[in-house]
């Protein structure tokens, strides 16, 4: 248990030193929200399903700042761990995978909280969004929503042969997710083949889980089952690849 | 007492075997050289003693524990400085150090360790701004903090200047001298000859040779070479007790013969009233033997 508490209190230190991972975490979703606030207002438009615009985006960055954990900060983390020796070294002295598992869990999860509850704090002061109509199933949509990219961030980092490539291969992963999931221009604007495109990637789900709840249209279903599928088959991958260590 | 027991160890990745047939002991409180060219099966051997890999094959006791079955215990007594190594940039000093001692119960507080191994004035650098000796004693550190039996430390010296590999040296005989038997996995011949007790040579997954430094020197080249300047026909010498040969050229003449070969050529020269200036000996080094022992040629142009 002390060990436990040093090893989360260490892992969340050594994130917060990482300058690209605060950048992603906290600042880029932050500045791209005030941007769109800014260029969409608040008047409920028909380009966005006759929501208003800021609710709109308010809802969607919960799941830019998962993606931005998930993908930018943890897979360049536990790839810095493989190579480097880290985790051989950590588990020479008896510590067991699970404990390093849960911590960077822990602290994944504490993050995308913190980066989540920045967006909504500017979002409520400085503009005028709402908190979500269906408050229940929209903190389910971003939890599930949440583990599903974090079990995928832990497999990209197990993979990816070095840091770099983690690094590399992450933000190839996030940048056309952010720009075509939802959180970029409206699906509506988007032409049939990007929209067709759109209906492909992860983060597109990720955001529906969270902003249909959010704007009172209820729980996605379908996202919920592709978001609890991508958790089962990626947190399975990344679980067998952390015993073969 | 008996630390360590290998015996038959085999180890194969795929194809390749990188273990074939290992055995030895270390006894308590040496320091025990594992000698070999890189790819020699040296880390397999002592990652199989940590409980890191399983053996395919052999009997392993380290403080009479199996590690393959007994990882926790092994693991909880013995000290670890891993090839390769390294912590994450921004971890500061004493971060490591802290978070090492929560691992174990036992030990040193890790504030006395940043003390015991000079490490005080740097508690608070990251692991990325130190220098390349700093890191050691920081390894060393960290390998003592749950106040080991045995330590292992693999290649601790790689990529160190001439310097620091001095001092990294005192910090071993450091270790030894606290009553921690030391696993010294090395491929500088120096750095046995410096530090080692015992030794084994191992190259292609086998042990080559087995001993103290100087058994080692002594049965593979028993001959001593020994020269001087005399300008004076001293064929007679080939007379002499041990000695084997004697060759005479412009004035230099090169004496070789076993060990004793020296005193006897000194005395029997002074009997005659020959006292050469420049006499020189030259026995076997390590070097030597090593390069015969491992099996491929010392240096091949096409080596990269």
């Amino acid at each position: 248990m002390r060990l436990w508490v040093r090893l989360t209190w260490v892992e969340l230190k050594l994130f917060v030193r990482e300058p690209v991972s605060v950048v992603f975490t906290f600042a880029f979703p932050l500045v791209v929200l005030v941007v769109l606030f800014g260029v969409f207002g608040d008047r409920p438009s028909s380009a966005f399903g006759f929501a208003r615009p800021d609710d709109y985006y308010l809802a969607s960055y919960m799941a830019v700042v998962i993606a931005a954990v998930s993908l930018i900060a943890l897979p360049v983390h536990v790839a810095t761990y493989r190579e480097r020796g880290v985790m051989r070294r950590l588990r020479a002295s008896s510590v067991p995978a699970v404990t390093l598992l849960s911590a960077q869990v822990l602290v994944s999860l504490l993050l995308v909280a913190t980066g989540a509850g920045v967006l909504v704090a500017a979002g409520l002061t400085a503009y005028d969004a709402s908190l979500p109509v269906d408050r229940a199933d929209a903190v389910l949509g971003f939890a599930i929503a949440s583990l599903s990219f974090l079990a995928v961030g832990f497999l990209l980092g197990h993979l990816a042969r070095t840091a770099r490539a983690a690094q590399a291969i992450g933000m190839l992963a996030f940048l056309p997710m952010w720009l075509l999931s939802g959180a970029g221009p409206p699906e509506d604007l988007l032409s049939d083949g990007l929209q067709r495109v759109a209906e492909l990637l992860p983060l597109t789900y990720a955001v529906r889980a969270v902003r249909e709840p959010w704007l009172g249209h209820g729980s996605d279903t379908t996202a919920l089952a592709v978001l609890t599928l991508m958790l089962v088959a990626a947190g399975g991958l990344a679980t067998r690849r952390v015993r073969q260590l | 007492m008996t630390v360590i027991e290998v015996d038959g160890l085999h180890k194969r990745y795929g194809n390749v075997l990188a273990v074939d047939d290992v055995s030895f002991r270390v006894e308590a409180g040496e320091i025990f050289g594992i000698l070999g060219p890189n790819g020699a099966g040296k880390t397999t051997t002592v990652e199989c003693l940590q409980g890191l890999r399983r053996p395919d094959a052999g009997r392993l006791r380290v403080l009479r524990l199996d590690p393959t079955t007994h990882q926790h215990e092994v693991r909880r007594r013995i000290g670890s400085q891993l090839q390769d190594s390294a912590l994450p940039d921004r971890l500061k000093v004493w971060e490591a150090l802290d978070l090492f001692s929560s691992i174990s119960r036992r030990g040193p507080a890790w504030r006395d360790l940043l003390a015991t191994w000079d490490l005080d004035g740097v508690a608070d650098r990251s692991f990325a701004s130190l220098s390349g000796g700093q890191r050691q004693r920081l390894f060393v550190a960290l390998a003592l903090v749950n106040d080991p039996e045995v330590v292992f430390l693999d290649e601790l010296t790689q990529g160190l200047d001439p310097g620091a590999r001095r001092m990294a040296w005192d910090l071993i005989r450091e270790i030894r001298d606290r009553g921690v038997t030391v696993v010294l996995v090395t491929h500088y011949m120096d750095e046995v000859e410096a530090l080692c007790d015992r030794v084994a040579v191992i190259d292609h997954g086998r042990v080559r040779a087995l001993g103290t430094p100087r058994q080692l020197v002594e049965s593979a080249h028993s001959e001593v070479t020994v020269t001087f300047t005399c300008h004076e026909d001293v064929a007679w010498l080939a007379s002499t007790r041990f000695v084997d040969t004697v060759h005479q050229t412009d004035g230099t003449v090169v004496v070789i013969g076993p060990g004793p070969v020296v005193p006897l050529v000194a005395a029997a020269l002074v009997e005659r009233g020959i006292v050469p200036e420049d006499m020189a000996v030259r026995r076997a080094s390590l070097e030597d033997v090593y390069l015969d022992l491992i099996d491929r040629p010392a240096y091949s142009p096409e080596d990269r």
